[in-house]
Order: C-alpha cells, then structure tokens, then sequence
C-alpha cells in the first residue's frame, strides 16, 4: 500500500504541529520518521492512525483518499510506545479481539493466532496476562496484535523505546525479519538517529513540524540539506560566515567566516554572492599536521582544549581564535606529543565541507 | 569520645524504645477499641447463660419488625448505591474525557453535598416536601394539582431516605469513578479504535473491566453508609430500618438480647459484601502498563457542546443543594405556614441558639470532642502509617486492613459494642461519656488520617530519612525532625477531614452521648428537631453552623490535597 501525505497540516488551537507535510512512502517500504522530541513525528503518525484529525491536506492510500476515513476503516496496524496492551486479557485474548470484531470464522481466527505467535515467538506464553511479561515480551504482543489483522500499514510509534539496550539490538533485528517477510508497509516513528540509520533505508527528518529531508542514510549524512540535519545526524562543526564568490563545476564556493576564509566544493540550496550561509565540516573530515605545519585547503590554527582517548580513536576538542569551538576525530593516530594548550595545524578539505543555508529558527540540531 | 558514644547509643535505645512501644500502645487501642467490642457483640449473639445457643437467631427472624427492617435497609443500600452510581457515572466521563471552562469549579461544586449529613438535610426536606410545605403550596398555586400530596407519607418515606441518602454520598462514588477513568491510559482506547471496536464495545470490553476495581471500592462504602446510617431514617420518620432498631433496643439491651444478633446480622453483612467485593476483584487488580506520553485524550469542549455539560453538572449541583438551601431558608424564617416561602425572615434562631445553653453546650462539646479525637487520629494516624510504609514489621499488610475496617465498620456497631463492653466499667458512658466518645470518633475516623499519611510517606524517599540517621540520630528523632514536616500538608489535611467528619458524626453521638450536659452538636440537633414549636428552627440553624464548619475543614483539606482527595474514600 503506497501512503501519501499532500500538504497535511496539523493545528491545535494556535499551535502548528505539522506544518504542510508532502511525502510519499513506497508500498512495503520501511519508512523512518526521525526526529527529536516535539518535532511533529508522532502527532503524523496518528493522523495517519487516523487517531487525529487532519486541519488541511490529505492523506492518500494508493491514491485513494482515505483523509475522512475513521480509523477503524483503514486497516492499519499499530504498535504504541507503551504498548497499550489490554491489562485484562492474556495474550491470546489481546490478539483475538481484534479479529473476532472482523467477522472471521473461528478457524480463520486461530490460524491467524498461531501464525503471529510463531512469528514473534510467543507461543508458549499464550495464557499469561501482560503484567506477568517482561518489557521485550509486552512490546511483540503489540507487534503480534497489530500484524494479526492483516494490516494494510503497520504503524511503529517508538516501539523500542521502553526496552533496555541489549533486547534493543534483538527487536530491531525482529523488526526488520517480520518485515522482510510480511513485506508491509511500515512506517517507523523514532527520535533515536541510531535506530534510524542502523534499520532504515528511506528516512524522513522531520523538525519544529516540517519535513525537512528524505533520503537514505549515507544521503543524509553526507549530504545534509541543513545545519539541523548535520548536527542531528552524527556530528558537525559549524561556521557562519557570508558567500564571497560561487562555486560549481570544480570551482569552490568561497565564504568569508570569523576564522578566514573557507573553501567549500559542495553546496545545497540557491545561494547569491552575499548570502549569509554556514559552513560544515564532519569532526572525523578534519585534517591535521601531526609533525608541524600541513600542506592542505583550508590551513587553519586551533588550540588544544582537551583530548580523549578512545583506544581506536582519539577525539580532540579545540578552539579557534574567534572562540567557535572544533570537533575532531581521528582514527590510527600516529605517536604524538600533543598537550593541552598546544597549537595545532588543521585543515578542512575542501571536498569534505558543506555549504548549508542557516535556518535561525531552527538553529543547528544537538 | 567512647563516653560520648555511649550515650548517644543510649539515647537511642531510649528513643527506640518509646517508638516501638507507641506502636505498641497504637495496636493495643486497635485491640480494645475494635477487635474487643466486636467480638463481645459477636459472643454474646451466641451465648446465652454462659452456654453456646443458636435461639436467638430465630426470634430475630420471626419479628416481622425486624424482617422488615433488614429487608427496607438492604433496600435503602442497594437502591442508594444503583441511584448513586446512575447520578456520577455521566458526571464521572465528563470529568475524565473532555476539557471545558470552569471545569475547576464546576468539579468542586459536586462535591459540597459531602459538607452536610444527610439527616440535617432531612429537617430542611421534611419543611419543602411537607403536607402543607412549599411544594405542596407552590403547585396549588400554581393549580397544578387541588388536593397536597403526601411527598412523605409511609409509602414514600423510604425514597427521601433513598433521595437524601444518594444527594449525599454521590461524591464518594464520583470520586472514586473520576480516579479510576483518570488511571486508565488512553492508548489502550486508541489502539481498539484503530482494529475498529465501537466506542460502546470499548467501553464494555476494555474500559468497563479496568475501571470496576475503583468503581466497586466506591461502591461498597456508599451501599454500607447508606445501609447503616442512622440519623436520617430517625428524622425522616423512617423506623423500619436497622439502624433505628438496633438505636431503640440500646437502652433494654439487657431484658432483650436479640439486638445483638441484629447487630451481628449487621456485621454479617458488611463482612459478606466486603469479601465478596475484594475476592471479586482481586483476582482482576491490573497493573496498568506504563502511561503514554504526549498525547491528553482529553477533548476541549466549546460553543453548543458545552451546554449539555453545563446543563448536567449545573443541575445535579442545585438537584443536591436542595436540602441545604430547604435548611438554610427554615433557619432563618419567621412564621413559616402554608406558604410557599416565609413571610418574614429573622436571625432571631441564631441569637437564641447562642443564648441557649443546650446548643452553646452542644457546639462546645464537639469542638472539644472532635479535637481531642483529632489529636489522638494524628498520632496513631502517623505512627500506623509510619510502620506500614517502612515495613517496621512483619505484618503491615494487616495492620493496614486492620485500620482501614472503620471505613466500612458501620458508626452503630461501633457505638453499640462500646455500650455493651464497657458499660459497668470505669469507662461507662452513663457516667462520663467523654472518653468512650472520643476515641469513638477516633477509630472511625483513623482511616482517613492513615490514608493521608501513608499517601504522604510514600511520596517522600526513604533516603531524606537515611541521610539523616547516617549522621546518628535515631530512628524516631529522624522521624519527628525530618519525615513529619515533609509530610505535614498530608497530615493537616487528614486531620481536617477526621476533625470535620468527628463534629457532624451522628450514630456514636446519638448512642454515647447520654447524659444532657455532655451532649455533641448532632445530638442538640436531633433532641432540638424532637421538640415541639421553635425547636426545628433552632435544629436548622445548628445545622447550618455545623455545615459552615464541615465546607471550612473540607475546602482546606482540599486545597490542601488537591486531585488525592479521592484516595482517601477508598476501602
């Protein structure tokens, strides 16, 4: 079942929780709808649930609308953050009401019982009340219930975020089995870009209410539309800084920032010579002169704040003479001296930084 | 330093020692003060001349008076508890499922009814619904009918107690039907919603079963309260009913020894109803999952979908009102008869009521009473709760049911078993009834106290207490140091509901209280109503500054407690 949101806005009252969403999710994909906290992913999701209703747009299910359909018509499965298991009913029971109201025969029903239970490996706790199951065991009743229906759309509102990590690892791995092989259509709400990236394909960022980028993660990561999604997904430096000349076909683009200035190969969005703009760069895309000076783009002095060895890596803090503070990361360090307070020849290779449009209302993701 | 040592070491022992032996003192007034006068009630419906017999049971149920009274006061329960739960159910999912302006206030206002005991209303009601009452002259007036109706003839008396009764303890039920909505997580709703369950079959199927455990602690205490109150059968006229007989047989409790198998009777009863609603339900006492985030399943009501709220809250408030307005206007009229509303109106009752010395004596009496039975609620309250949350020993489990019997312990049993086992004593109530009376009020009213406490105690970590004995001081300087004003909102609120319910108590009143100068506000009420002439209009005045004490004590316990209010009507 292919999904499609056209311009849904969301408003409570004088607040804008979604703010003209357009996207389309591929039937039997497994979309990801990552995002901080508060950033409109769950309030989609539900009205995709059709547990909100929709201020303006529409929603459509392989091109039909389904924006006025009550929740109970569309076929979807859901699985709540906190399971909303029925408190009252042993598993069996939790999974079979849902499908007596369907009109089934007795035999369709225990058929479809048995598969579920087979496939989230339930089996043996049939008979057990939800308080007598651990947090992992909760969480594949709710996928069970929710896949016993035959979903057109399964709907994953953070559903690993009430276990602890190691199950974590064990779930996502049953999430992404149980939808290889049922091919659903499943959309993934998570605020954990771990999660994100580690399970999905297509991922949609979405922040203060918009849909900022769609793609795949290594998309994403290396070719972030904003300093949100940069800071979001993994980390980044930033420097703001104003376009002194354009860029294109092997000519860098020139921004003139507090620390001098920078050249930058790859830009996103439609930039003039003057624009305000911010320069990014991964902490691990940093250069340095382990001996002394280095010959590369962008030569830049930093001062050594503080460094953390990590065995494989070594992460350096530093801070530039305007104060703007710098990530670094290196991998196979070679021996070196370095103190705190030392200064420090870096560089930032042209290739390896961005260009990003500043959105100062969103500021630079955490 | 080792001198040091040891004294403080001592200090502690010492200390120790006076705590444990206060929980000491706690469960030996729990043993003399409840286990004993029920048991003795209990032997001596089976004992008759030192031999075990059965006999008396059988002319309790040949007494076509008595038979007729069990029936009428299950009637009154069961019929009480139906009308209470048809009158809070629409106003209980109100409360937990929409959002509206007022709604503070209009919540509030529900619960005043709870302010004034039902048999003070009863003198307002008898004044409206009278032969030649208000009703009766409006609706001539208006000529809606030519002869009066007989609101309170026999065949209806039983319905006001019914009415009164159920404009009384709604709340109680309100209360508890609001938390129990309150607790449920919307998710468990949304996600039948989305497998496409009807709202009426989600109601049935999964709201209903999680609710029941709240609705069936309500329940049980307003079909008790409602079963064994005596005050407003007495003043309705309503005689048939148990709590009036076993009333009337106290004083020749001696010649006749079949009020103690009605009493057991009584007590058969309330055990049989709480085991079967604890049984019932503990087998269904869900756990709820862990609560949902962000979403409040809350709907914000405005415009035309206010008005049906409105209309429904607004109408039970006044519809409950009624016999506190029926009270107020007879406290302050002046020859009142055969109009609708008094010609004249006069503070003259009051000023007569504070000249008195009967209603001087009366208001006097239960401050005192009520405030010693408060201080002794305060310290046991606080001790029992104490154990109970830390566990001090082996079996709080049940010393926590142990406290809690009071609640649903009906006043008359109470009462009577004190007047059968310490009469003859040196705590006889014909002597001095003051004693008997106080911890009377006190045990009944414990549960409230111990409620408040423990709801106090286990907000409050247990680490503020370690921080504290770490540095050496003992267990009870830790507790009077640093747990009791931790928890001190808790306790003042308990003490204002035990203090507000031990002034307005009726049937330990009416029964203990028998000498004239030791005689509690409710029973100058009750003894003012009897007279004839003035003496209604000086009840209904007593009445109404009783009622302004309770709504001062319960608005502060309120305002104290907030939204835990309804924790503490819970069996």
């Amino acid at each position: 079942m292919e999904v499609k949101f056209q311009n849904v806005v969301k408003r409570y009252g004088d607040f804008t929780a979604v703010k003209g969403l357009d996207l389309t999710i591929k039937d039997g994909a497994l979309h990801f709808l990552l995002g901080p906290s508060g950033c409109g992913k769950t309030t989609t999701l539900r009205m995709l649930a059709g547990l909100e209703q929709v201020s303006s747009g529409s929603i459509l299910f392989d091109g039909r609308d389904v924006t006025k359909l009550p929740a109970a018509d569309r076929g979807i499965g859901m699985v709540f953050q906190n399971y909303a298991l029925w408190p009252h009913m042993t598993v069996y029971k939790n999974i079979e009401y849902g499908l007596k109201l369907k009109k089934l025969g007795a035999d369709e029903i225990k058929r479809r019982i048995d598969e579920v239970l087979h496939f989230t490996q339930l089996t043996q706790f049939v008979d057990r009340l939800p308080g007598q199951l651990s947090g992992g065991q909760q969480q594949r009743v709710a996928l069970a219930r929710a896949l016993a229906i035959r979903p057109n759309v399964l709907l994953l509102d953070e559903p690993l975020s009430n276990l602890d990590a190691k199950l974590r690892m064990e779930m996502r791995d049953n999430i992404l089995r149980i939808h290889k092989q049922t091919k659903i259509t499943t959309v993934y709400v998570t605020h954990d870009q771990k999660e994100a990236l580690s399970m999905g394909t297509s991922i949609s960022v979405m922040h203060a209410g918009r849909l900022i980028q769609t793609g795949s993660p290594r998309i994403l990561y290396n070719h972030p539309k904003t300093p949100f999604i940069a800071g979001f997904i993994g980390e980044a430096n930033f420097f703001p800084g104003k376009l002194k000349a354009m860029g294109g076909e092997g000519k860098p683009y020139i921004v003139e920032t507090a620390v001098g200035e920078m050249h930058s190969l790859e830009a996103t969005g439609d930039f003039q010579v003057g624009d305000e703009v911010i320069v990014a760069i991964r902490p691990e895309a940093v250069q340095i002169g382990w001996s002394g000076k280095l010959e590369t783009d962008n030569p830049i002095a930093l001062s050594l704040e503080h460094l953390t060895y990590l065995g494989e890596s070594e992460q350096f803090q530093l801070r530039a003479s305007d104060g703007t503070s710098v990530k670094a990361n290196f991998y196979h360090t070679p021996e070196h001296d370095f103190k705190e307070g030392d200064t420090v020849h870096c560089g930032f290779p042209a290739a390896d930084l961005l260009t990003l449009k500043p959105q100062p209302e969103l500021g630079p993701g955490t | 330093m080792a001198v040091k040592d040891q004294d403080t070491r001592w200090r502690r022992v010492l200390s120790d020692s006076i705590g444990y032996g206060t929980i000491g003192l706690t469960l030996l007034m729990l043993v003399f003060f409840l286990v004993i006068p029920v048991g003795v009630i209990m032997s001596k419906a089976f004992i008759n001349n030192g031999k075990f017999t059965l006999e008396f049971f059988p002319l309790l149920f040949q007494n076509e008076l008595y038979v007729s009274s069990i029936w009428n006061s299950l009637y009154i329960g069961l019929a009480t508890t139906l009308c209470a739960t048809a009158l809070s159910l629409p106003l209980a999912l109100i409360n937990a499922k929409f959002e509206f302006p007022g709604k503070g206030l209009l919540s509030g206002l529900l619960l005043v009814p709870m302010v004034m005991p039902p048999f003070v209303g009863a003198i307002g009601v008898q004044r409206f619904f009278a032969r030649r009452g208000s009703v009766n002259m409006a609706l001539m007036d208006f000529g809606i009918i030519d002869q009066p109706i007989d609101w309170l003839g026999p065949e209806n008396m039983v319905w006001a107690v019914i009415i009164l009764e159920v404009l009384h303890l709604y709340p109680i039920m309100y209360l508890n039907l609001t938390a129990a909505l309150a607790n449920i997580d919307p998710s468990v709703e949304e996600m039948a919603t989305t497998l496409g369950v009807p709202k009426w079959r989600q109601y049935l199927d999964i709201v209903w079963p999680l609710a029941r455990p709240g609705y069936f602690a309500g329940a049980i205490i307003v079909f008790i309260w409602a079963l064994t109150d005596l005050g407003t059968p007495l003043l309705v006229g309503y005689h048939e009913t148990i709590p009036v007989q076993i009333f009337n047989m106290i004083t020749d409790i001696n010649e006749n020894p079949v009020g103690y198998s009605l009493v057991f009777f009584v007590i058969v009863i309330t055990v049989a109803f709480f085991l079967i609603s604890k049984l019932a339900l503990n087998q269904n006492q869900y756990e709820m999952m862990a609560k949902g985030h962000v979403t409040s399943s809350r709907k914000n009501v405005r415009g035309w979908g206010l008005l049906p709220i409105y209309g429904l809250v607004i109408a039970t408030v006044i519809v409950a009102l009624i016999p506190h307005f029926a009270v107020l206007v007879t406290s302050f009229s002046d020859k009142w008869f055969m109009t609708i509303l008094p010609d004249n109106y006069t503070w003259n009752h009051y000023l007569q009521v504070f000249q008195s010395e009967l209603p001087m004596n009366g208001i006097k009496n239960s401050f005192l009473f009520a405030g010693l039975s408060t201080l002794l609620d305060l310290v046991l309250g606080l001790l029992i709760a104490y154990v109970i949350v830390r566990k001090l020993v082996p079996f709080t489990s049940l010393l926590d049911s142990l406290v809690m019997v009071p609640l649903a312990l009906p006043g008359i049993v109470l009462a009577f078993g004190y007047v059968v086992t310490y009469s003859d004593t040196f705590l006889d109530p014909l002597n001095n009834p003051v004693p008997l009376l106080v911890i009377a009020y006190a045990i009944r009213r414990l549960p409230y106290m111990v409620r408040s406490a423990v709801a106090g105690l286990q907000q409050t970590s247990r680490s503020l207490e370690e921080a504290s004995t770490v540095f050496g001081a003992s267990r009870f300087l830790t507790l009077r140091k640093v747990t009791v004003p931790l928890v001190a909102a808790n306790l003042i609120a308990g003490a204002l509901l035990c203090f507000s319910y031990a002034m307005l108590d009726v049937s330990d009143s009416l029964i203990l209280a028998m000498k004239e100068r030791f005689y509690p506000l409710t029973k100058v009420i009750y003894v003012l109503f009897l007279e004839q002439g003035q003496g209604e209009f000086l009840a209904s005045s007593l009445g109404m500054i009783g009622m302004l004490i309770l709504a001062g004590c319960i608005i502060g316990a309120s305002l104290i407690l907030g939204k835990k209010m309804g924790e503490l009507f819970r069996s």
